[in-house]
């Protein structure tokens, strides 16, 4: 899994981070400095649009997530089933499209690992067993 | 800071009209005057949120001066979105306050209906963020981020959305001005069409023609200005901390009970911009009117209602008198002036004290106004 880099820009006087960049804070009148964030994040709200504006398709399903530096940002996604506020979801670009989907187990394992730096076949394989075994846990509990 | 009053107040039946903008604003404004006993005011400060693509006409003020008949009486057009009758009553309200103008007719309106839904929502888009927009965003859009964000904080949100609709339309039907004259069940309410998950369309307000107007003085008259506020926040929902609360609000709310130098526990009816249900559930703890996170269920205890501690929305709301986008402002203060003046037949509630509040945009740029009878 890869995972997309996102631009955007933080205010020095507010701390405020927006995604896409913005010239100016939005709250104070001061040039914003670029900075990259992580594209995954976790769900602030989301819904479905059954007549959404002409060129684009019908249901339309837009999520606010909250990136890691605290912007939150705008995106489609495929679909909402089984998503809640605070989902995990890992965001990616096609064709400068951003697009969020549901992070499983097996992905938000290996996010932790890819965050802690910690590259390389053993680390990757008990992830995945790792993953494997929370995902099994979730299946059960939430059917 | 002279003290400034309304002496007169006009409005059209809110709902299809086939009249043209402009015939709908001389309604209004001739109705206002009348009402105040003034034949020309010294000026005039005009609403209309988008008449260039709503309708086709620019130089607005001058258009709408011209067609009813005061082509000679100086007059400007004010703009703030969804609440730019609001804006324009503050704008009438400064001009007699400093003493520049003595008696200003105020008067906003929109024409609507004779566009589809599609391009309706596209033209009320243009004041979303274009970035958001560029994702499909539309008002229903935001609004139902912001509808789900509040059903997560409380379980019971969907009922109280819902009943805000039964609420608002139970009293339009007391309304003659109103543009729905049928109630709705709470089951109705939530079988209705979804349009933005969570939000179903019987918690949208309807696309109206219509319009309203005020005339300001510095005269004593029956109902007095105590308060102003304008309250403003990001263009862009993804700059906000908060979906459950507007920082719009509660600002316009704080300026507006600084200058009247009292609280929101004087106040005794309110027309609030539920132009989604959820809206008015947010509006009545952002301004005070009821403990944060209490505005549910006193919706549901009736404490809002027109027989309530509270009534809110006597006049039907954006949900049911309509939503006529730079009207609206107005129309509010029309229906607080006729409450506090014990001239809303029908659906008359015991006030002195009424607040009006106003949400241009998606909570960018709101206002609250409070009136005091005299
Ligand atoms: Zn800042």
């Amino acid at each position: 899994m890869r995972i997309e880099t996102i631009q955007g820009s933080r205010c020095p006087a507010c701390g405020l981070t927006v995604a896409p960049p913005a010239p100016f804070c939005p709250r104070d009148p001061v040039a914003m400095t670029s900075v990259e964030l992580e594209g995954a994040g976790e769900i602030v709200s989301f819904t479905t649009l059954h007549s959404p504006p002409a060129g684009f398709r019908s249901p339309l399903h837009l999520a606010l997530v909250a990136l890691p530096g605290g912007a939150r940002f705008i995106c489609h996604g495929a679909e909402t089933r089984g998503l809640r506020i605070g989902s995990r979801v890992a965001i990616e670009a096609v064709n400068d499209v951003y697009y969020f989907s549901h992070l499983g187990a097996l992905d938000r394992a290996r996010l932790f690992w890819r965050r802690t730096g910690r590259a390389g076949d053993r680390v990757h394989a008990i992830a995945r067993s790792l993953a494997k075994r929370a995902w099994k846990g979730r299946e059960r509990v939430s059917s | 800071m002279r003290e400034v009053w309304i002496a007169g107040a006009g409005i059209t039946r809110i709902g299809r009209r086939g009249e043209s903008l402009s015939d709908l604003m001389a309604e209004a404004a001739h109705a206002a005057l009348r009402d105040a006993g003034l034949e020309r005011p010294d000026a005039i400060v005009a609403a209309a949120m988008n008449p260039e693509e709503f309708v086709g006409d620019g130089n607005f003020a001058s258009h709408v001066a011209t067609h009813m008949g005061l082509a000679e009486t100086p007059a400007m057009r004010i703009e703030t979105a969804t609440s730019s009758g609001a804006a324009a009553l503050y704008a009438g309200f400064a001009q007699v306050a400093a003493g520049l103008r003595h008696r200003v007719l105020v008067v906003g309106g929109e024409k609507m209906t004779h566009l589809d839904t599609p391009r309706v929502s596209e033209l009320i888009g243009r004041s979303i963020d274009p970035y958001e927009r560029s994702y499909g965003a539309t008002m229903p859009a935001l609004a139902g981020l912001v509808a789900r964000a509040l059903i997560a904080r409380n379980g019971d949100a969907p009922r109280e959305m819902a009943q805000i609709a039964v609420k608002n339309h139970a009293n339009a039907l007391r309304n003659p001005y109103a543009h729905f004259h049928r109630s709705v069940t709470i089951d109705e309410v939530m079988d209705s069409r979804m349009v933005a998950d969570p939000l179903r369309l019987l918690h949208c307000c309807p696309i109206s023609d219509g319009a309203a107007a005020v005339v300001l003085t510095a005269e004593r008259a029956a109902v007095r200005i105590t308060g102003i506020g304008q309250g403003t926040d990001t263009l862009a929902l993804r700059h906000r901390d908060a979906l459950t609360s507007f920082r719009a609000s509660r600002a316009a709310a704080r300026a507006a009970f600084a200058m009247a130098d009292f609280g929101p526990e004087r106040v005794d009816v309110a027309e609030l911009h539920d132009a989604f249900a959820p809206f008015e559930l947010i509006s009545l703890e952002d301004l005070g009117l009821v403990p944060s996170g209490k505005a549910g269920r006193a919706t549901l205890d009736g404490e809002t209602a027109l027989d309530g501690r509270l009534p809110v929305n006597p006049s039907g709301g954006l949900k049911a008198r309509g939503h006529p986008l730079a009207a609206t402002g107005l129309a509010q203060i029309v229906e607080c002036v006729w409450q506090l003046t014990g001239r809303a037949e029908g659906r008359q509630v015991p006030a002195r004290v009424a607040l009006a509040q106003s949400i241009g945009g998606l909570a960018t740029n709101n206002w609250v106004t409070l009136l005091e009878a005299s």
